[in-house]
């Protein structure tokens, strides 16, 4: 690990199972994981779709709940929060980034940043948001006006302006094209450096993988690999 | 069943709520037109039949005293169908353990009976036997009022006499569908007023009227004839003193009723299409949504064969089931309502018979307009629907544009706007169409508040200007004759009178020109305290020394301006002669076509040095009963009025009236904003899931991600608000005018407590629809809803 040690881990997650019920069937999305997730590193989970990923960013990110298992962040358990502290969780811990940015197409670039910051206790400003991934000139900018890689780096832009302190990216460079994803990437990963911020990004695409710290390969519900890159190669050197 | 209905039913049941909400629309209009419609038809048929069997009289001819014998000449005109000589008189009546006043007025019939002209139907006990003396057939709503049977006496003071009558029968006429004296009294006081029917022998010996009669009434073959009839009739009849002709038209009773049955005529047919014109746009805007949220399965079927015809009538068949369910239930609840409102006007008019009946031919047309304008609402989603091409649906549909708005120009005030608000404007810019409708909704239901509390209101407010403001006087004595100065004298000296003052009230023929009417003329004394003369403003006019005031309305019959002059007639009496008056001053008032002048003036237009034939008294705080007991027994008094009592009856009467308009108005009120809203802020956020569930996801908490949608309600609902007071407003004041009619004018008022609780309402139906709404806000399943992209 390149990282200082650090005192304490930002989750422990402990033999985490959910399973769904559809209808008469139920559907076993996760089997049992346990993990700790360290302050401060790049975590990429890597796995085919059904691989159980985006449930377990979904219940570490406090958007589902477990069927048995513990998600301990910091000193509480996940599971124990009522809904009002969930939603106090999201809002001052932790950042969200989806495959399909969903920002608020009503509002400009600076106003989608805005929206979170009006929200945070000790927010940056929206332009300086904006600044770091690069789209300060973008500003009044409405999502229909920008080209998708902006649009995602406005979300990046809305979820790190308040500072949270891990982020979670559900296929952040999904709908991008090579050269952009890298873009997208380069900001994410500025983030995590300069921030300190923990990253936690799930994908399908094994070259991500290859700039993180470290690696976790899901499939079945279950972790089948955990990789640590002592090395993590640049972007540059990325391939895909 | 076909598959496509299959999914239609499984369509609407996943969006139940709002398609109950489109369907309470629909089902209040076809309500309402199914209630007021079928009591339109209903009070028209009884009224038409009622008046047809019991030969209700085309006109009355009441005199002072003519011979039975003009009747024959009366005959013989051409044109007149039957006549029949009667005698009518106002007299006290007396029932054991009754303190307070009551009037009854005495009516003579032919005791032989027969089909005679106001015929009467018994209801029970029995027609006169040949011969009868002192008996008499009771006013049944009269005699149920005072608890008074067949069999029970009454006691009448009939030209000063006592006389003790047999109850015989208790009966109802058509002359008295609606009884009340005269038009000041408003709603009728059944246990107050009643109509005493004698046989013709009686009435003659007690009132000395034999072989006599002072009222002529008479049928027709023609009612376009009337005005020549009766311009035949007048030279037979002048020597007998003509007071007053009255065509059917005019009858107090009969006009009231008729102005009641055209008023539900025009009802019938306003609000019902308010209701169903809402009804189309929530079906236009849930019909619109689902064309969008299925483009797929659209272009899909399509792909598979469905022709467009097929598809746009898949979207009509919505509608249609929306528009028929609507009018099963339209149906129960317009007969439920027909019922309850019959029940309401069997208290004020009196019928043989009037009970809910079912119009098949109504019901058909409710059905008719109800499918109508839900198809109407239907068109642009089936015409959309039948235009989706196949290939163009299965790719997503274009994303929404962020514009700016206005509002940003003002850069001051959008900076301090949170993002919420700016969402919220941006939203209700973006979507122009459908905030106009919400506002539209809101504005309609805020209206509908104000016009109904507005009927109350007016009546209200002509309560206290009649009785509260122009009215002081505690009692009203009457006589049977005019009176000198001592009679006021009299009045003045009696235990617990105050203050007294004297009126007179007179019939006299006005004539200018050609144009000629015949009026109760008042007469008063110059700066009156208990009978004030006052306008419309409230502002207390001087009746001044000489000349006439008139009420606009007869200002303008008669072409008069003020300082013309006019003829003034006695109708009655010795002396007959003309006079020219002056016209001093012309007044709104609300009641009818009258004219005032000073009490000496009047007088000496008789040829009388002073004339009074009422006394108003001011009495001693709570003495106003026992001055009556003692006025009660002087021979010359013809009635006695206590004002408190007049008051309370009518009080009663409008209250009860009050709550069933209020009810109904706020009800209907909160149908139409609820269903708008609803349904509008239901397809928002359908249409906003991904929008709003992000939010959530970002830690905004349920009412936070809430408030947006809430707030851009109570936006626009304070925007319709706005808007629907002053429309409210102006309906009421075109609601004055359309029903500005001879008789009455109804008074431009209203209180400011109808502001505030049409405020108040109009907010808690937006917050009742916020709440509604907020269910399916905490509902948003977060991970589902982001995951996918439409």
């Amino acid at each position: 690990m390149t990282h200082e040690i650090q005192q304490e881990n930002v989750f422990r997650i402990n033999d985490l199972v959910k399973t769904y019920q559809m209808g008469e069937v139920s559907v076993s999305a996760l089997r049992g994981i346990s993990l700790d997730i360290h302050p401060g590193e790049f975590l990429v989970i890597l796995g085919h779709s059904g691989s159980g990923k985006s449930t377990l960013l979904n219940i570490i990110g406090g958007l589902d709940t477990p069927t048995t298992g513990t998600v301990q962040y910091e000193d509480h358990n996940l599971g124990e929060f009522t809904e009002t502290e969930l939603t106090h969780y999201r809002r001052k811990h932790i950042g969200f980034i989806f495959q399909f940015y969903n920002l608020m197409p009503n509002l400009t670039a600076k106003e989608n940043v805005e929206m979170a910051t009006e929200i945070s206790d000790d927010p940056m400003p929206a332009l300086d948001a904006l600044e770091l991934v690069g789209l300060a000139s973008r500003a009044g900018h409405f999502p229909s006006q920008l080209s998708g890689g902006e649009q995602q780096r406005v979300a990046i832009a809305r979820a790190i302006a308040k500072r949270p302190r891990v982020l979670f990216c559900d296929e952040p460079t999904g709908a991008l094209d090579i050269a952009t994803g890298k873009i997208v990437l380069e900001v994410l990963q500025d983030v995590n450096k300069k921030m300190g911020t923990t990253l936690l990004v799930i994908t399908h695409n094994a070259a991500i993988a290859e700039i993180a710290d470290r690696v976790i390969h899901m499939r079945d519900g279950h972790v089948s690999e955990i990789e640590v890159n002592d090395e993590p190669k640049t972007l540059d050197d990325v391939v895909w | 069943m076909r598959t496509l209905d299959k999914k239609m039913l499984r369509t609407m049941w996943r969006h139940r709520s709002q398609i109950f909400a489109a369907i309470a629309v629909v089902t209040c209009g076809t309500a309402c037109f199914i209630c007021l419609a079928s009591l339109h038809e209903n009070l028209k048929l009884t009224r038409d039949t009622y008046y047809a069997q019991n030969r209700f009289a085309d006109f009355e001819i009441r005199l002072e005293r003519a011979p039975t014998s003009t009747l024959y000449e009366l005959q013989e005109i051409p044109g007149v169908r039957q006549v029949r000589g009667r005698i009518v008189e106002d007299v006290k009546l007396d029932i054991e353990g009754v303190t307070d006043a009551r009037m009854g007025r005495v009516i003579s019939v032919p005791e032989t009976g027969g089909g005679f002209l106001n015929g009467l139907v018994i209801r029970s006990g029995n027609f006169f036997d040949p011969g009868a003396q002192n008996e008499v057939i009771l006013s049944e709503q009269f005699a149920q009022a005072n608890e008074l049977g067949v069999g029970e006496h009454i006691k009448a003071t009939i030209d000063g006499k006592k006389h003790t009558l047999k109850i015989i029968g208790l009966g109802l006429s058509p002359e008295y569908v609606y009884t009340i004296r005269n038009v000041q009294e408003l709603v009728p006081s059944p246990d107050r007023f009643g109509i005493l029917w004698v046989p013709r022998d009686f009435a003659e010996s007690a009132l000395t009227l034999e072989a006599a009669c002072n009222s002529i009434i008479g049928s027709v073959e023609s009612e376009d004839q009337l005005d020549t009839i009766l311009n035949a009739a007048e030279p037979l009849l002048d020597t007998y003193g003509i007071f007053a002709k009255t065509k059917k038209y005019d009858q107090l009773s009969n006009r009231i009723l008729s102005d009641e049955i055209r008023n539900l005529g025009v009802v019938s047919r306003v609000i019902p299409t308010v209701f169903l014109g809402i009804s189309a746009l929530v079906i236009l805007i849930l019909l619109n949504r689902m064309v969008r949220n299925e483009r797929t399965q659209i272009g899909l079927m399509k792909a598979y064969g469905y022709s467009s015809f097929a598809i746009a009538m898949h979207y009509f068949q919505f509608a249609l089931v929306i528009s028929l369910t609507g009018c099963i239930l339209g149906f129960f609840v317009g007969q439920y309502l027909a019922g309850q409102m019959i029940e309401m006007y069997v208290k004020f008019f009196s019928f043989p018979i009037l009970q809910s009946r079912i119009y098949p031919n109504i019901l058909a047309q409710a059905m008719g307009i109800s499918i109508a304008f839900s198809m109407i609402g239907a068109m642009s989603a089936a015409y959309r629907a039948a235009r989706i091409h196949p290939a163009e649906s299965m790719r997503p549909e274009a994303p929404v544009v962020g514009h700016r708005t206005l509002l940003e120009r003002v850069q001051p005030v959008w900076q301090r706007l949170s993002f919420t608000w700016k969402m919220i404007v941006r939203n209700v810019t973006r979507h122009k169409f459908r905030s106009t409708i919400n506002i539209f909704g809101v504005m309609v239901s805020t209206a509908l508040l104000i016009i109904g509390f507005f009927s109350i209101d007016g009546i209200d407010y002509l309560m206290e200007f009649e009785y509260e403001k122009m009215q002081r006087q505690d009692v009203r004595v009457s006589f049977y004759l005019e009176r000198g100065k001592d009679a006021l004298y009299d009045a003045k000296r009696f235990d617990y009178v105050d203050h007294a003052e004297p009126m007179l009230q007179y019939p006299f023929t006005l004539t200018n020109d050609w144009r000629t009417k015949d009026v109760l003329l008042v007469g008063l004394p110059r700066h009156a305290r208990l009978q004030r003369l006052m306008d419309t403003e409230e502002r207390v006019v001087d009746i001044g020394e000489n000349g006439l005031v008139l009420t606009q309305k007869l200002a303008d019959m008669l072409s008069l301006r003020v300082g013309d002059t006019v003829k003034v007639k006695p109708m009655m009496g010795r002396v007959t002669d003309e006079k020219t008056v002056r016209v001093s001053k012309i007044i709104q008032q609300y009641f009818g076509a009258s004219g005032y002048m000073n009490i000496e003036a009047l007088s000496r237009v008789m040829n009388e040095s002073f004339a009074m034939n009422s006394v108003l008294l001011k009495t001693e705080p709570g003495k106003e009963h026992r001055l009556n007991d003692e006025l009660e027994d002087i021979p010359a008094v013809s009635s006695i009025e206590v004002k408190e009592d007049s008051i309370r009856n009518m009080s009663e009467t409008i209250e009860m009236n009050m709550k069933v308009t209020s009810f109904v108005s706020v009800l209907f009120a909160g149908v139409i904003a609820f269903s708008i809203i609803y349904n509008i802020t239901s397809v928002s956020l359908a249409e906003r899931e991904r929008e709003l569930a992000s939010l959530r996801v970002m830690g905004f908490s349920r009412d936070e991600v809430g408030r947006i949608l809430y707030h851009e309600n109570m936006l626009m609902g304070v925007v319709g608000l706005a808007l629907g007071i002053p429309a409210g407003m102006i309906v009421c004041r075109l609601l004055v005018k359309a029903f500005d009619t001879e008789m009455i004018r109804m008074p431009y008022h209203l209180e400011s407590r109808t502001f505030i609780i049409s405020i108040v309402l109009t907010i808690s139906f937006v917050l009742i629809s916020n709440w509604a709404i907020r269910r399916k806000i905490h509902q948003l399943d977060l991970v589902e809803t982001l995951k996918e992209r439409e």
